[in-house]
């Protein structure tokens, strides 16, 4: 991409993303957004977080098919399967909401029952399996990817609800039962209003809602909000589980609108961070740092000056900026090897969970 | 009208034989009295049922009328309520499959029952899978028993109950004040119990004529009241706002069954002026005549 046309995007980013006053624009009627950005050179698919998610709510009780966090293998099918090619999220003026489809249950995939009890109370020497025919589950095509030998390639993509600015979940639904949060922009399902219609769940072009069948609701995401009100653990505020128990620490969690924190500088003042899929138009605010890969190799062994992951595979998940956002890292690496001040690095590579987590920053008056 | 231009053709006829004034004055007489007995029993018969009425039938004692199969049903009237796609602002909002339900409805003195029959070839009775949707009816009535709200679920100062009976989860009552309000109302005194049977089900709602509550139809015996009606085909996927609706119809309670009082006074009074036209032709007979 030439600069010229860098700068026309990034201005015409710019229009879209900052207000006249230079205000991060949030979701009408919402005082400040949460948001997270995902650092996916970090992801080793190891679905800690996909199982802290799962023990804090989603256990039982009509939710054993739901990963209200999963990682997924990209390039694959996803969860639930062929999720990107459901429907759901606005046209191209933003207005009208595409129509979106019901995912069947196979492709979640079920919650099969093991045969723990035979191998381990009865004796049995069986190996450890499903009891059941077992041929579809979350990341199923773990690290199949794409590409040929010695060239392939993939990488792990954690996904949330997006706690869009604007939500066509809420949109879809005729009762108001799913709305955004007046103090921090997360989107919930009010349970008591809620009466099973699922059109939220067609509605959200990521399939982020789930239908509980025993509860007959809708359920999703929280974003833990107990826990950043303070009421989990100690009783101190603290991140999503998603993100605390993450091993290599690839999240950050804040507010979009702290302009001090970091993620607003991910965001929008060096804009590395990129929404997944922003041709959906809700606007979501989890965002990602693109994957680097390995150069590829020549049959030989030999490095090739050749990206792995194809730029227009990133470009299909990530839009058109993630170019630019590469370059920048690219750019801003360079001069940390080169042992100048990096800003960006800094933020990229702290360890200090201070750092990664700010949630207080509003705590006092607004 | 036409008995007096009867009159007054038989009149010219009997000119030369003044026998026959006495017979054309019984004549009239008859006829007149024949208007004057129509008055009163013509709505009743050539026009039992008004547009929009659902008659109730009462009965003095519940039998099996909460049964959908009861025997109870027999001698009460049918009514065919055509239904159409309420245009709701919901995915498939205009597509729906079911294009009339049958309507009976019956009281004793404490509980009004109001069954509903609709084609359905395939009973859906399930919510539990992700893409399952049960068949479900529902019968919507003002709060306010004499008022008529808007037909799409009321508005805010002019609320509806509604009986809602879903094939997989039961019964609800529900209250709403405009479309997306509804609202649970705990406890539900609404009874019913459905069947499936061939290719059509049967669902018999009651409730207790009286309200134990604020915010739930007071029905009151003696009054007309409102009542709307609603399905939905589980196997299309409806639900919400996608659903075959009725026009209001009204529940036939009062003392004027067949008619209403503005009827019945028009009547009374073409029957009136139709004496008075006879009586006036007579009259102008004999007077032709010199007696």
């Amino acid at each position: 991409m030439s600069k010229t046309t860098d700068d026309a995007v990034r201005q015409a980013d710019d229009a879209v993303r900052q207000t006249d006053d230079g205000d991060v624009p949030l979701a009408e009627g919402v005082d400040h957004q949460v948001a997270m950005v995902m650092d996916l050179n970090k992801c080793i698919g190891c679905q800690t977080c996909t199982i802290a998610c799962k023990t804090n709510w989603t256990e039982s009780g009509g939710r054993e098919y739901m990963y209200w966090n999963n990682v997924e293998t990209k390039p694959g099918a996803g969860y639930p399967r062929d999720w990107e090619e459901m429907g759901g999220g606005w046209d191209e003026d933003g207005e009208s909401r595409t129509p979106g489809e019901l995912p069947d249950e196979e492709d979640y995939g079920r919650a099969w029952e093991f045969n723990h009890e035979a191998i381990m109370y009865e004796g049995s020497d069986e190996p450890l399996r499903p009891m059941e025919n077992a041929d579809w589950g979350p990341n199923w095509d773990e690290d199949e990817g794409a590409g040929e030998y010695p060239n392939s390639y993939y990488f792990y993509l954690p996904r949330i609800c997006n706690h869009c600015t604007h939500p066509s979940c809420v949109e879809a639904c005729p009762r108001s039962a799913i709305y955004k949060r007046e103090e921090d922009g997360i989107v919930l399902v009010d349970q008591d209003r809620c009466r099973g219609y699922r059109y939220c769940v067609e509605g959200c072009p990521y399939k982020k809602v789930f239908y509980n069948a025993q509860t007959k609701t809708s359920e999703k995401c929280i974003f833990c909000y107990p826990r950043i009100e303070g009421e989990g653990p100690e009783g101190e505020v603290r991140p999503p589980s998603c993100a605390e128990d993450c091993p290599p620490q690839l999240r950050h969690v804040g507010f979009l609108d702290d302009e001090e924190g970091p993620i607003h500088k991910l965001v929008n003042e060096y804009e590395v961070a990129l929404r997944l899929h922003p041709e959906y138009r809700t606007e979501p605010n989890v965002y990602y740092i693109p994957p680097y890969a390995p150069p590829q190799t020549s049959e030989s062994g030999e490095t090739v000056d050749a990206e792995r992951i194809p730029r227009n595979y990133l470009e299909e998940l990530f839009g058109p900026e993630v170019e630019s956002a590469l370059n920048t890292i690219t750019r801003e690496r360079e001069k940390a090897e080169r042992g100048e001040e990096s800003e960006l690095m800094d933020i990229l590579s702290t360890v200090n969970n201070d750092d990664q987590y700010r949630l207080e920053v509003f705590d006092d008056g607004s | 009208m036409m008995a007096a231009d009867d009159a007054g053709i038989g009149g010219d006829e009997s000119d030369d034989d003044s026998g026959i004034g006495s017979r054309e004055l019984a004549v009239a007489a008859a006829l007149a009295l024949a208007v004057v007995a129509a008055t009163a029993a013509f709505p009743a018969v050539a026009d039992a049922r008004a547009a929009y009425e659902i008659p109730v039938e009462r009965q003095s004692s519940a039998g099996d009328l909460a049964e959908p199969t009861g025997d109870a049903w027999t001698s009460v009237e049918t009514v065919d309520v055509p239904m159409s796609s309420t245009g709701a602002a919901v995915p498939g909002g205009a597509e729906t499959t079911v294009e009339s339900v049958r309507v009976e409805a019956a009281r004793t003195d404490e509980r009004l029952y109001l069954r509903l029959s609709w084609s359905d070839p395939a009973a859906n009775a399930s919510t539990d899978s992700l893409r399952s949707f049960a068949d479900a009816a529902a019968v919507q009535l003002p709060v306010s028993a004499e008022s008529q709200p808007p037909i799409a679920m009321g508005s805010t100062d002019n609320r509806v109950n509604v009986w809602y009976w879903n094939a997989a989860d039961g019964t609800e009552s529900l209250l709403a004040g405009g479309a997306g309000s509804t609202t649970r109302v705990p406890e539900s005194a609404v009874e019913t119990r459905a069947t499936h049977t061939g290719d059509r089900w049967t669902v018999v709602f009651s409730r207790s004529l009286a309200s134990d509550r604020a915010n739930v139809t007071d029905v009151d015996p003696d009054q007309d009241v409102n009542a709307a009606f609603a399905v939905w085909e589980g196997a299309n996927e409806e639900r919400s706002g996608q659903k075959a609706a009725s026009e209001w119809y009204y529940l036939s309670l009062g003392p004027n069954e067949g008619g209403t009082i503005y009827e019945t006074v028009l009547w009374a009074l073409a029957g009136i002026a139709v004496v008075f036209t006879t009586l006036v032709t007579v009259e102008g007979v004999r007077r032709t005549r010199g007696e």
